[in-house]
């Protein structure tokens, strides 16, 4: 029996799944040189223009599929791909060397596209180099179709697949069947890859970035996903197998318990209404959040528009998307965050040796007006729903408010101008994730309508610990008694000034955290859509004055340690019943 | 024939998207359109063509028009290799 073995990659898609590997290769197409007689030639050229059109319907099919499930503008990147297959350049001088060197169509066109790939392929900028891949995704295409070779083999992954690849192509991955595919593993590609969209959006575990994946991995081999701590395990021992099917099956059962949660309002049992809403990613995630029972958007993610295509996308692009994600989400809020980029991802060129600590987020648009301001207009438009809201991350000063009001009335009064509609009521309000930004918030809680703790962040920066880190990664914990004095302080100074405070970060949707934080006052949740039941469930078994109770009593330890165990003991006894749903 | 060198200035270069509006734009005119950088000269209606230029941030390239509508066709086409469309 071989050995069992633990791959670690990049965790991008949540659940577990065990299956059998399939092993998905774009091969090389092969192509052989034939000569052609005289009298066919025409026929020659008019196989090729075929083959040409049959590949446009193919691509404008996958187009159409990925904008119903993926939606929003995210089929964009195949438009460039039709534009490289009805270039005209490259049609003319096919059927011209076709005719003058008498040869078969596939070995003139592969030449053609072999010179063009070649040229782009020398160039010493990544993004040039790169759209070599889409040279050949395209000129595979119309060979394959030339050859008479079916392209989809990805449709016909048999049952109960684990699909294991160097890297899938954006249009194929457009093409992955989630009933047959149970899991992804890939070696390239990393969080914002079209395959990690992709496999979020089908709900597809997947982890990607394995490191020579490829050579250690065999067809048909045995093996588990595990898309929510990123590794995948080649021959699982029995042992391992056992503890993973319990842990299926325990999230199935419960799955089951927590389902009807969905539709339940999340009302405390003595009457308090907490907001629960979703985080999300991607346009698409929208589905999950109203099919969990989210009462609305709690934080947009805007960076996937940034780095999906490697570039700031236009006003009018981003007012497609938050306009339409409003109008899905209506009557329900959507609070949209502007982007939180670390500056290598915005300027390729620069590096810097700490980029947590350094040029992220709203410092980054605070340098960079009209890149801000272009977001800030599509924003302000989309707000037409009267359901947007807008949210800052990263805030360390009062000065970087009073900074943004700055830009955003700018932008308002340009809109004013322009006499296009915009909701002057759109609340403002900021992500509190420094301890500067908690220590300061009853001076920050008079400039904002809103503030919404990112408990990651908080956490990190608090406890000043990288969780990335392996070697310290122990000494992170949302637990942490200083973590929960800033909660409090921040919940405390909003209310002060009558804002209302929400919390979005995984402590968010943790059972053990959601008592103690309604004790603090959070009004609002907000957490993966797929926690939102059991969050629900959590809040419908509480009362307030117990929870203020627990909230008191959880400020007075030391350790996270002993605030963890308390609340353990403390919930058990006030809420029989939540120790079920605890992980 | 006009032609006229330009600076991309761009961050992302004359990359996918820009490259594609850029041909759009080209085909809507009579007249014949090139990119030239360095010795290599491409025409302006060609997308592979442009994107083989690998024009990256602050290249120089040379626009030329040739037909009767040049005059429009480089004033138009210019704004979007500069960035301006």
């Amino acid at each position: 029996m071989a050995r069992e073995r633990i791959l670690k990659g990049i965790a991008v898609s949540n659940g577990i799944a065990q299956g059998t590997v399939f092993i998905y290769e774009t091969k090389k197409v092969e192509v052989f040189q034939t000569p052609i007689l005289t009298v066919y030639l025409k026929d020659e050229t008019e196989r090729f223009e075929k083959a040409v059109e049959k590949t446009k319907q193919d691509l404008l099919n996958i187009q159409k599929r990925i904008n119903q499930e993926i939606g929003g503008n995210f089929a964009q990147f195949l438009d460039a791909q039709i534009m490289m297959l009805n270039d005209k350049e490259i049609i003319d001088a096919v059927k011209r060397r076709i005719i003058e060197e008498k040869k078969n169509a596939e070995y003139v066109y592969h030449k053609v596209i072999n010179e063009y790939a070649t040229r782009l392929g020398e160039s010493k900028d990544q993004y040039f180099k790169e759209r070599v891949a889409d040279i050949w995704d395209v000129g595979s295409r119309v060979l394959r179709n030339l050859l008479g070779l079916t392209h989809s083999s990805i449709v016909d992954i048999p049952k109960n697949s684990i699909v294991v690849a160097h890297d899938i192509s954006p249009s194929d991955a457009a093409l992955l069947n989630p009933t047959n595919v149970l899991g992804i593993a890939t070696e390239a590609g990393g969080r914002t890859s079209h395959t990690a969209i992709t496999a979020r959006a089908l709900e597809i575990p997947a982890v990607l970035g394995i490191k020579g994946l490829m050579g250690k991995i065999a067809n048909g081999e045995n093996v588990i996903i595990d898309g929510d701590r990123g590794i995948l395990i080649k021959n699982p021992s029995a042992g391992r197998l056992h503890s993973y099917r319990l842990a299926k099956k325990k999230d199935q059962e419960l799955e089951k318990v927590l389902s009807p949660y969905c539709e339940l309002p999340a009302k405390t049992r003595d009457g308090r209404h907490i907001d629960v809403s979703a985080n999300i990613e991607f346009f698409s995630e929208y589905t999950h959040a109203r099919r969990y029972g989210a009462e609305g958007i709690g934080l947009f993610r805007t960076e996937f528009l940034y780095l999906t295509r490697r570039g700031s996308p236009s006003e009018e692009e981003q007012f497609r998307v938050y306009n339409a994600l409003a109008q899905k989400m209506k009557p329900h809020p959507v609070i949209i965050r502007t982007y939180d980029l670390g500056g290598d991802k915005v300027f390729p060129d620069y590096h810097e040796p700490n980029p947590f600590l350094g040029w992220r987020a709203i410092r980054v648009s605070l340098d960079e007006i009209d890149f801000f301001k272009m977001q800030l207009r599509a924003i302000l438009r989309a707000s037409v729903n009267r359901n947007v809201k807008i949210m800052f991350p990263m805030i360390s000063t009062y000065e970087e408010i009073k900074r943004i009001n700055l830009i955003f009335n700018e932008v308002k009064n340009e809109l004013r101008a322009e006499k296009i509609d915009f909701d002057e009521e759109i609340q403002f309000g900021i992500m509190m994730e420094t301890p500067s930004a908690a220590i300061m918030s009853p001076h920050l809680a008079q400039q904002v309508d809103f503030f919404s703790i990112g408990s990651n962040d908080l956490t990190q920066y608090t406890l000043g610990v990288d969780r990335g880190n392996e070697k310290i990664s122990q000494l992170f914990d949302h637990f942490h008694p200083a973590v929960l004095h800033l909660i409090k302080t921040i919940v405390d100074s909003g209310h002060q000034s009558h804002i209302w405070v929400g919390l979005c970060g995984e402590l968010a949707a943790d059972p053990l955290a959601i008592p103690l934080l309604i004790g603090f006052g959070i009004d609002e949740l907000s957490m993966n859509p797929a926690s939102i039941p059991r969050a629900k469930m959590v809040i419908r078994s509480i009362t307030i004055p117990a929870c203020e109770e627990i909230a008191q009593g959880a400020l007075g330890f030391r350790t996270a340690l002993e605030v963890k165990r308390y609340l353990r003991r403390t919930i058990h006894k006030k809420f029989p019943g939540i120790e079920k749903v605890i992980k | 024939m006009i032609k006229e060198k330009i600076t991309i200035l761009d961050e992302n270069g004359l990359h996918a998207l820009p490259a594609s509006r850029f041909v759009k734009l080209a085909e809507k005119f009579e007249s014949n359109v090139t990119l030239k950088k360095g010795d290599i000269e491409v025409s302006g209606k060609s997308i592979m063509g442009i994107l083989t230029l690998a024009c990256e941030k602050g290249s120089t390239v040379i626009l030329s028009c040739d037909g009767k509508d040049e005059k429009e066709a480089l004033k138009a086409l210019r704004k979007i290799l500069e960035g301006q469309d």
